[in-house]
């Protein structure tokens, strides 16, 4: 089975320590990253989202943050609780990882090229001419016109977008099976995001590179993933292909999402929103965390969790996939739907 | 675990009114800053010293009630002790002395030592009086002192003086007695050079201070009877001044000069740079020009020029000249990093959203400025008041600073170095106290600019 | 008109010699009741513009008449607060455009002072209703903005500034730094307030597509001028000007089909500096459809269909 995936990930659990408390950034988030496609975690703003891949790649500093649950594996090696020195060899050999914000993830004193030679120097133990003549050719991979010129520059020198390919070119640099991109076209404007887009998408079918990718916008989801799963506070609330989630949409947040989107229909004259703001995971709510917020809440849906189903493809964390609950625009969408919340019907 | 589920728990319950929930305590800037501070184990240990030390210096004379001016000749420069019982003696008059007829030398004898020394009444810290026998053709005597049986005649110990004729045989040592024992040694001499041997006598001295003494420190004494003399915790300096209480006083001097002076200058700094910030261009240049001239000129210089320009006469302590100098040549450092801050709050959006609602620049700087920068400032004062502190120490160490009798703990450390070999602790404890306090005070600012420094996180 | 901008100039002398040339010739006007979206990429101008034409940037040319009347060229605090009654402005970051040490009672009530004479429990009353208004609860009255996420706090900016119940409201890219489902909130509780209040406003943003469901009229900008504008509708569906055509076709939609199938019809390159431009088609450089003219002559914004301006030589 591991071979089919490029990294699994199982009831991964994380929390932080503030004044106030335990905040529960992340719940019990399960996924799985299939070799050679784009896995998409879309969510809101403190879904919990980048916390998940951060504490991956061991970026969470571990006061006040801690891993409570959970395993990692990355081609059947374990990522969770292994020693820094072992983290290191993963970071940036295997996984790469490139952020919303290109310039603070790149050193201002140096000139690019020198940091990019620098990971192909330590990691893959290039000379210096190697590391040269490689870096050039990463340049020209991400499609940065006059190369030459540009190795020599420092990060100010460049714009958003020709930043946020040197970043792509320095995680690609040791040829990772995985690359993890946190929102990577946010802060780009939109023409520019277009050129990053495509560029992963190339990348992937050139390298066969697996991709994480995280956003907040289905349009970019739509575009670019395979495989998608929504985040809410700290849970995945639904998983599956990425058309199981735009056309066969089977929970309700995943709907209020699609309603917000603008879109190219004439016909959509306004915007359908989701009323209020996500829950504060300092103290989440006793039952499903989007109770509060959701137009078929039931009684049910304010007392208790929803349980998951197994044994789907496409699966969702919501009550209104019981056997007994109404009819809504969530029913049936999901291939077999659950009817027990006993563990029984497991694959 | 898996309950009953009812038709019931499956009905709508649409409510939205807890949609825009907030659920965690409300802080304000301010508590989220001590809430930080609280937990560094660090700033909150050096916040209890300087509590500590402020204590100490605003109750500590009413608890410790030594007069930090009164000297005591007999007791100078003793380490720190608890209080000693003294004998309570006459005032000493003087001391007529022994004198006999001199002994002719006996014919080709060698000079000899006295028969014997003794000791004419009590031997107290006050006086010890010592009388011998004549040596034949002794033309003078000389008395030694040591604090240990001499081995041998070069080891006699301290020169206390030799007798004028040759009929004296008796001295009277004032010289700076401690209880403790002494050895004193009489030596006869013919004139030219000294005899060969030497007598000796132990002297076990007892602490005592005179009626008058006793009466003046408000005992009520009889002759004969003892009375204890206050403690000295921290010993006594070279004029037997209580250390305690001169600490005491020097703190509140030291912490005057060194909390009002950085007062001062940082409300000087503030104003200064907040103005200059504020309107920017042309007058932001002038007055930051203003700013570097100041701090370009010589502290150490111009701390003397205002000393001697302001004349310290008999009496006058050299306060106030020093508190100029330093608001008038440190106002330059604070200024500019009001300045910068309030330049990079100009251009928050939240100021502009304030222009347009048609607020006046005082509002503006009163109202959005002044607040978002009062971190910084803080974290400036107290790191101003260890330097401060430190710079009056330094100056008045090197005589440029208070002026005696007003102690500060510089000028003690200065006195203290005289005496640094035999009795430390009157270099110690000022040196000490300057240590720990700004120590003190510079922890405390680093754990405030921790705490103040987080831009306050976000739920995000 | 309500505010019209005429030729309106702004430049930015740079450290070196030369000059941002950051709004270059710009007229547009803002009718009663009417929401023009403003779109551009980095560089564009937008926020420039609107900026200068509520006097928070002093005029380099041109003039802004507003109800008639010519704005100042340059504001002082008296000018602001003439004016403050009615026009408003709501920014872009919402993590600077709340002063971190005041309560959201203090940042929506400071909208009321202009308005002298209020007693205590006025005031209170109509903060409460306004945070109402806008979506949030009284009891968030004594809290700081770091408590708020940015969608809440957006719609604290947006409630100080109605309180005033001002004409015109400008919005400089109020929903740029948040997340798509919640710039859906913001721009639907604008597009309310509109209706009920009969506010004009002029919506700058870099994202057609959200923009286009509370805008009447649209305009787009590259480069500090004006290349496109015309009813909101016709500007998204039915683009006349290349650049615009190229900047609704680089936006993803929420339809993996239509992603699937379509083609990757990008703009090359990177916007250029706007340091001393040339009197020539700023997008000639990546227009696909550059002719020898572009490369000479400037362009003028004219009518090229009833309603619709451009900007470009080829229509």
């Amino acid at each position: 089975m591991s071979d089919d995936y490029a990294l699994e990930v199982d009831h991964l659990a994380v929390e932080f320590d503030t004044y106030g408390g335990i905040v529960q950034a992340v719940r019990d988030v399960s996924f799985k990253l299939r070799r050679g496609t784009t896995l998409a975690i879309v969510g809101e703003s403190g879904c919990g989202k980048s916390v998940t891949v951060q504490s991956l790649m061991g970026l969470i500093p571990m006061p006040p943050g801690r891993i409570t649950r959970g395993s990692a594996s990355l081609g059947g090696d374990e990522l969770l609780g292994i020693s820094p020195q072992a983290l290191n060899a993963i970071r940036g050999k295997r996984v790469g990882m490139i952020f919303q914000d290109p310039m603070s993830a790149l050193n201002p004193t140096m000139t690019v090229g020198r940091q990019i030679a620098e990971t192909l120097i330590v990691h893959r133990k290039l000379s210096g001419t190697a590391a040269r003549e490689e870096v050039l050719r990463l340049l020209h991979l991400v499609q940065i016109p006059e190369p030459h010129k540009r190795m020599a520059q420092y990060p100010f020198e460049f714009s958003g977008g020709m930043l946020q390919r040197a970043m792509i070119a320095m995680s690609l640099a040791c040829q990772p099976e995985v690359l993890i991109a946190d929102e990577p076209t946010t802060a780009l404007d939109v023409t520019i995001q277009a050129q990053i887009l495509l560029l992963l998408r190339e990348l992937q079918r050139t390298q066969g590179l697996s991709i994480i990718l995280i956003t907040h916008d289905l349009a970019v989801v739509a575009r670019m993933a395979h495989d998608v799963a929504v985040m809410y506070a700290g849970q995945i609330v639904e998983s599956g292909s990425v058309d199981d989630i735009f056309y066969r949409s089977a929970h309700p947040y995943t709907l209020g999402l699609r309603g917000a989107m603008p879109g190219n229909d004439p016909d959509k004259k306004a915007l359908r929103v989701i009323p209020g703001s996500p829950p504060d995971l300092f103290a989440p709510p006793p039952g499903c965390a989007f109770a509060d917020r959701c137009e078929y809440a039931m009684q049910l849906c304010h007392r208790q969790p929803p349980p998951p189903n197994f044994g789907t493809a496409h699966q969702s964390l919501c009550w209104l996939h019981h056997a007994q609950a109404p009819a809504s625009p969530v029913t049936g969408m999901l291939q077999v739907a659950a009817t027990q919340h006993s563990p029984e019907g497991a694959c | 675990m898996s309950s009953e589920l009812t038709a019931e728990d499956f009905s709508p319950a649409r409510d939205l009114s807890q949609a825009e929930r907030i659920v965690r305590p409300s802080l304000s800037y301010w508590q989220d800053a001590w809430v930080r501070l609280k937990r560094n184990r660090r700033a909150l240990a050096s916040l209890y010293l300087v509590i500590a030390l402020l204590l100490f210096t605003l109750l500590g004379p009413l608890l410790w009630t030594q007069d930090h001016t009164l000297q005591d000749l007999d007791a100078i420069s003793q380490g720190p002790s608890l209080g000693h019982l003294a004998l309570v003696v006459e005032d000493s008059a003087n001391w007529p002395g022994v004198s006999g007829a001199a002994l002719p030398a006996a014919a080709g004898a060698e000079l000899g030592a006295p028969a014997n020394v003794a000791v004419e009444g009590l031997a107290t810290t006050q006086y010890v009086r010592l009388t011998w026998s004549a040596v034949p053709g002794a033309q003078h005597y000389l008395i030694y002192r040591n604090d240990h049986a001499p081995e041998s005649d070069q080891d006699l110990g301290l020169p206390l003086g030799q007798t004028f004729t040759n009929e004296e045989r008796s001295f009277e040592d004032r010289l700076q007695l401690r209880e403790q024992s002494y050895w004193y040694s009489v030596i006869a001499s013919d004139g030219l050079i000294e005899a060969d041997s030497f007598t000796t006598r132990e002297v076990a001295v007892q602490r005592a201070i005179t009626y008058s003494q006793a009466l003046e420190r408000g005992f009520e004494p009889a002759v004969g009877e003892r009375v204890m003399l206050p403690s000295h915790p921290f010993g006594t300096d070279y004029l037997g001044r209580d250390m305690l209480a001169r600490i005491m006083e020097g703190a509140r001097v030291s912490l005057f000069i060194g909390v009002v002076s950085p007062l001062l200058f940082v409300l000087a700094g503030v104003v200064y740079g907040g103005i200059s910030g504020f309107f920017g261009g042309a007058i932001d240049t002038v007055m930051m020009r203003i700013a570097d001239f100041v701090i370009a000129l010589p502290f150490l210089l111009f701390m003397i020029l205002f000393r001697i320009s302001f004349g310290i006469g008999p009496g006058e302590s050299g306060i106030f000249p020093m508190l100029l100098a330093l608001v008038l040549l440190r106002w330059p450092d604070t200024a500019r990093l009001v300045r910068g801050q309030v330049l990079q709050i100009r251009g928050e959006a939240y100021v502009q959203a304030a222009k347009m609602l048609g607020a006046r620049p005082s509002y503006l700087i009163m109202r959005h400025m002044v607040p978002n920068t009062l971190g910084p400032i803080l974290v400036t004062l107290t790191f101003a008041i260890p330097m401060a502190i430190f710079t009056e120490a330094f100056l008045s160490f090197i005589g440029m600073g208070v002026s005696p009798p007003t102690p500060s703990w510089g000028s003690m450390s200065n006195e203290g170095l005289r005496t640094m070999l035999s009795s430390p602790h009157e270099l110690l404890f000022p040196s000490i106290f300057i240590s720990l306090t700004v120590l003190a005070f510079n922890l405390l600012g680093d754990g405030l600019r921790d705490a103040l420094d987080s831009r306050l996180r976000s739920r995000e | 008109m309500l505010i019209e901008a005429i030729a309106l100039r702004k430049f930015f002398p740079l450290a070196g010699g030369g000059q941002v040339h950051a709004v270059d010739d710009v007229s547009l006007g803002i009718a009663e009741h009417e929401v023009v979206g403003l779109v551009g990429e980095s560089g564009s101008g937008k926020t420039t513009f609107g900026k200068t034409l509520i006097g928070l940037h002093d005029k380099t040319a041109g003039s802004v008449r507003y109800r008639g009347a010519t704005l100042p060229a340059v504001y002082h605090a008296a000018d602001f607060k003439r004016q403050a009654a009615e026009i408003q402005m709501i920014f872009q970051d919402p993590y600077s455009s709340l002063n971190p040490r005041m309560t959201i009672f203090e940042i929506i009530a400071e909208g009321l002072r202009v308005r002298e004479g209020l007693s205590l429990r006025a005031t209170r009353d109509k903060v409460v209703y306004w945070l109402e208004r806008v979506g949030l609860h009284a009891d968030h009255l004594g809290r700081y903005p770091h408590e708020f996420s940015g969608g809440q706090r957006q719609r604290v900016g947006i409630a100080r500034a109605l309180i005033v119940e001002p004409r015109l409201l400008v919005c400089d890219e109020p929903i740029s730094a948040l997340d798509v489902s919640v710039q859906a909130q913001v721009v639907q509780l604008l597009a309310e307030l509109k209706a009920s209040m009969g506010l004009s406003m002029l919506f700058i943003a870099h994202d057609l597509s959200m923009v286009r469901y509370v805008s009447d009229r649209m305009a787009v900008m590259y480069l500090g001028s004006l290349v496109e504008l015309g009813p909101a509708e016709d500007v998204y569906f039915r683009p006349l000007h290349p650049y615009t055509q190229l900047l609704i076709a680089s936006n993803p939609e929420a339809d993996p089909e239509h992603e699937r199938n379509r083609e990757d019809k990008l703009i090359e390159g990177e916007i250029p500096s706007p340091v001393d431009l040339k009197p020539v088609c700023r997008f000639a450089g990546r227009c696909p459809l550059a002719e020898e003219r572009c490369f000479r002559e400037r362009p003028v914004l004219r009518e090229v269909a009833p309603g619709r301006l451009a900007a470009c030589h080829l229509l």
